[in-house]
């Protein structure tokens, strides 16, 4: 690939200059640098599109519920993401790739077209029934409220009765008489960040706020329901009013517990409750929170629910899965807390609670923990709340019998389900000993982990199992002949419905989901453009499963059971559960439409195959595209250019070993070297680059035994004599073996002429597996055009037996490597070490095919035998 | 970093401003702020600043148009737009702008510190500096 734009500036300024002046090396040597950090750069954006696609994905499913302003987040992160990726891409090869801006601008003014069709939460209407909300309805309720409703209808929970003012409802409160307006004046005129002021402020807006008169409709519309709601309970009803604020979700905020709840509110002071409840957004807890997170004002509306206040005989809450202990081996226990009375000691803590631990499967008390109790709390008119001493001999006793413990521990199994995760209730016994369910919001902390606890499944845990473990990147199972492809060419070979096994979760492999049964590969992880292409056509996918090629090859017939995380042998389909495809929470909503109009043009991959035609700017319809094609070029064009750029030789050290002077030198770009280098030489002692060592740990574990060496020994022919022309750095000479490494403490390039081929190794390798890489380009040789080529074709073979990704051209050889972890890329690159030592004119020695068949052989035996690389991907 | 980051906060939020300034420079950094887009600027100008978080939605002069001038006048200085609005299109346009990355409040503060890092060692780079 010719060089363009400003290498090849550099090309015409350096590439034929004898010698190069001190600043120009230093800019060349910034030029290596900056390209680095790019190129990182550009992986970390890929990696963090594709974790915000694969959330999108998530919630299309409607496996939890979310508001429009998720979306709009959603899209707006992506779209940032991937812009950084086409400028990434842009700046590596300037000119090169001037149609995918457009291309970018293009897909994102439809995604803008999708977006603005967002339905506006401010209409509707004002109040609505607890009993008719769903989970969808969290734009209009909060998502307080909307799961209650949810969980009446979907479950047949009993709630109480009651009624929500929406986010329609505190729009049309906070337009009449422009309060919205008063507010936001009295904010902008305050010193917030003085805590006098801010207290001032906060007392001025509350009392503003409770004694706003409300519009005339609104009023209406709450006094007829309070009213309702009284002639359906009768004589001596009390509410509880409390707030529902809306946004949790998008901001990934916790708003628990900045909000106020009024208690023994009369029916007919709902009004009033109503407003002091909405007040409560600017209580000074609330203000400081939002003003310290930076969320605006505008961005919380107060949706309010106002429902009959239960005289409980026994309430608290329940965790689905104790926060504590989410995965113990047990599976997860249940972890219930109650007090006799209103729940307030458990939620506030202010005194000793009941506890009990509920065995998941079987349900089953597990175990009681009895406190001391003092008191009991009733409802009680205006008030709120009545305190009650219990007599002695309650005080000590637990506050529910063993059928009631199982009744709460189901509610809360049955709310886990519904909505895909752990769960955190709160839930009342009443006077007639009904259960009544009072909140429900999801246990955020022990959901993450209760997803990595060990499968579950009672009902055939002893079926015999292959393989287990890795992550479910596509949900569900398929049955098929296992089929182990390790290099590209073995995907002609695929058997339709079989189960595909590789060693890594490629894109390149998705052209054979279509007609794959199951896929299983050893690394990748579920937010890869493999896994989604999976989750799109339907096929089962387990990834991250280790020893899957060896363990699967050869198998034949095999289940791929992703979502117990294992691999059955034979066809068990029939005995494994039919699994329950969780329910779509915001199906029908307005917000999944809206998401869903977005989603059309961010998340499918269409652009698979990078030696495809189409694999172009003009060929990406969605950003996922984009994104796609702008990790394929940037890898393309950091592994081409960097032979491209001249060395910034003139810094160069000569490395030592030994006190013995190499053929190499080493262009420090940074953090390569520890300490100070005095002198021309730098001993390998102080090399602090990991992939450098790891490089010449292979070049010199082994002697070479090719043709041209004789018995003077291996380190000979790695050390020059000074006094030879031809190893002055400086020098050009066109039969100088001058071998410059280039390093950082996490990267490594090495070019080198060995005889008459030109090679270059160049290796990042950090923390991150995702952005490590390796790459290796080979060409040339003094033999014939045969030999050379029979060269090429016999490396290229051997390391795709070591995992390496390889395409050859004649001589040329282009071998990749990417996203495996340190210890295993460095063992990689030591096998590239040996592999660029002991190939040196070894093309004279092919002759034919067989010969060629023994020079791998021999290579691969000193690769895992002297370097202890262990063969296969 | 051989040398510490210098970074210039530009927000209208008191509280906010003052809060992440704290924790920044109990990270390391080197923190100024400025209460508005004017201040910010007429802060910036001189200041050899590696990266200036700024905020999108001010009063006064809004905070795309604080990066036009900053792109202008100090053009070596990295800019990270911090925002609680959620906005494709602003965001587009403000890394079409130059801006290095557009972050979405409430931001953790580990995410925008690397982010910090991340430009302060392209500003460096770029200017042949030790990052």
């Amino acid at each position: 690939m010719a060089p363009t734009g400003l290498l090849a500036t550099l090309k015409r300024l350096f590439g034929s200059a004898p010698a190069l002046s001190p600043e120009q090396e230093e800019e060349l040597r910034r030029l290596h640098l900056e390209r680095c950090h790019n190129f990182k750069l550009l992986l970390a954006a890929n990696n963090r599109a594709l974790e915000v696609m694969s959330d999108m994905e998530e919630a299309l499913r409607g496996e939890r519920a979310f508001g429009a302003g998720y979306v709009r987040e959603a899209c707006t992160r992506v779209a940032s993401e991937v812009f950084a990726m086409v400028r990434g891409l842009t700046s590596l090869a300037p000119g090169r790739y001037d149609g995918l801006l457009p291309r970018f601008r293009a897909i994102q003014a439809e995604i803008n077209t999708a977006v603005l069709a967002a339905p506006v939460p401010a209409s509707g209407p004002l109040v609505r029934p607890l009993a008719d909300l769903a989970a969808a309805d969290l734009d209009q309720a909060g998502s307080k409220l909307a799961n209650l409703g949810e969980l009446a209808r979907a479950l047949g929970a009993t709630i109480p009765r009651g009624f929500a003012v929406t986010a329609a409802g505190f729009a049309r409160f906070m337009s009449h008489n422009d309060l919205q307006a008063e507010v936001d004046r009295r904010i902008q005129a305050a010193d917030a960040s003085r805590l006098d002021e801010l207290y001032a402020l906060s007392s001025s807006l509350q009392g503003f706020i409770a004694s706003a008169p409300l519009p005339p409709d609104l009023e209406a519309a709450i006094r007829e329901q309070a009213a309702a709601l009284s002639a359906a309970a009768g004589e001596g009803l009390l509410l509880a009013v409390r707030s529902s604020a809306i946004g949790e979700d998008a901001l990934g905020a916790t708003f628990a517990g900045q909000y106020h709840t009024e208690l023994g509110v009369e029916p007919d002071e709902a009004v009033q409750a109503y407003r002091e409840v909405v007040a409560a957004k600017y209580g000074v807890t609330a203000m400081t929170y939002r003003l310290v997170r930076g969320i605006p004002d505008e961005a919380v509306p107060m949706c309010v629910g106002v429902m009959e206040m239960v005289d409980a005989a026994a309430s608290g809450v329940a965790y689905s899965r104790d926060p504590m202990r989410p995965a113990d081996g047990s599976g997860g226990r249940l972890l219930i807390e109650a007090v006799p009375g209103l729940p307030k000691a458990v939620v506030d803590g202010s005194a000793a609670v009941d506890r009990f631990l509920v065995d998941r499967d079987p349900l089953a008390l597990a175990r009681v923990e009895a406190a001391r109790k003092e008191f009991r709390y009733a409802p009680s008119a205006g008030a709120g709340l009545d305190r009650i001493p219990l007599a002695p001999e309650e005080a000590g006793q637990p506050c529910l019998d063993e059928a009631r413990v199982l009744a709460v521990a189901r509610l809360a199994l049955a709310a886990e389900q519904h909505f895909n995760g752990p769960q955190d209730l709160e839930w009342a016994f009443d006077p007639a000993g009904r259960l009544v369910l009072l909140q429900c919001r999801p246990l955020k902390e022990a959901a993450a982990e209760a997803a990595a606890a060990p499968p579950p499944g009672p009902a055939n845990r002893d079926l015999p199992v292959l393989l287990a473990g890795g992550v479910a990147a596509s949900p569900g199972a398929g049955a098929g002949e296992a089929f182990a492809a390790r290099k590209d060419a073995d995907a002609l070979r695929f058997p339709p419905g079989g189960v595909l096994v590789v060693a890594q979760a490629l894109p390149f492999w998705a052209t054979l989901l279509s007609r794959a049964a199951a896929v299983v590969a050893e690394r990748g992880s579920a937010a890869g453009h493999l896994a989604n292409v999976a989750r799109e056509y339907g096929v089962p996918a387990l990834f991250g499963l280790p020893g899957a090629l060896a363990g699967l090859e050869g198998a034949g017939l095999v289940t791929v059971d992703a979502d117990g995380r294992r691999v059955l042998p034979g066809d068990a389909t029939r005995d494994l559960p039919r699994r329950e495809r969780p329910r779509n929470l915001m199906l029908g909503s307005p917000v999944l439409a809206l998401l869903e109009g977005a989603a059309r043009h961010i998340v499918p991959l269409t652009l698979l195959d990078p030696s495809a035609p189409d694999f172009a700017p003009e060929g990406c319809a969605t950003l996922h595209d984009v994104t796609r094609y702008c990790h394929e070029k940037s890898v393309e064009e950091m592994f081409s250019q960097g032979a491209d750029l001249p060395l910034p030789t003139h810094a160069a050290k000569r490395l030592s070993v030994d006190g013995r002077a190499m053929q190499y030198w080493v262009i420090d770009l940074g953090d390569g070297i520890a300490g100070q280098v005095e002198g021309k030489a730098v001993p390998l002692e102080q090399i602090a680059s990991a992939p450098m060592l790891a490089l010449w740990r292979g070049m010199t574990a082994a002697p070479w035994a090719g043709p041209p060496v004789d018995a003077k020994g291996f380190m000979s022919v790695l050390a020059g004599s000074a006094s030879n022309p031809d190893l002055d750095p400086g020098a050009a000479s066109a039969f100088a073996e001058k071998n410059y490494f280039m390093i950082a403490s996490d990267f490594c390039s090495l070019q080198s002429r060995f005889g008459y081929h030109f090679s270059t190794v160049e290796a990042l390798i950090g923390d991150e597996d995702a952005g490590n890489y390796l790459s290796f380009r080979f060409k040339g040789g003094a033999a014939d055009h045969g030999r050379r080529t029979r060269r090429a074709e016999m490396i290229a073979e051997l390391l795709e037996e070591l995992g390496f990704r390889c395409e050859t051209k004649a001589d040329a050889l282009f071998a990749r490597m990417e996203g495996y972890g340190r210890q295993f890329m460095e063992e990689r690159l030591a096998a590239l070490g040996h592999v660029i030592v002991h190939t040196r004119q070894m093309d004279m020695a092919m002759a034919d095919a067989a010969q060629a068949g023994a020079f791998k052989a021999r290579l691969l035996t000193d690769i895992t035998g002297r370097l202890g690389v262990r063969p296969g991907p | 970093m051989s040398e510490s980051m210098k970074v210039l906060l530009i927000d209208d939020e008191d509280d906010f401003r003052e809060l992440l300034g704290k924790r920044l420079v109990k990270r390391g950094l080197v923190v100024s702020t400025a209460a508005s887009g004017q201040a910010g600027l007429d802060q910036a100008e001189g200041g050899d600043y590696d990266v200036v978080v700024l905020d999108v939605k001010m009063p006064g002069m809004d905070g795309l148009e604080v990066l036009r001038r900053l792109r202008k006048m100090v053009p070596d200085t990295e800019v990270i737009l911090l925002t609680g609005h959620a906005n494709m299109e602003v965001a587009v346009e403000g890394m079409d702008l130059g801006a290095f990355d557009y972050l979405m409040k409430p931001v953790a503060i580990n995410e925008l510190l690397y982010k910090i890092q991340d430009a302060t060692a392209r500003r460096r780079l770029r200017l042949g500096r030790p990052a």
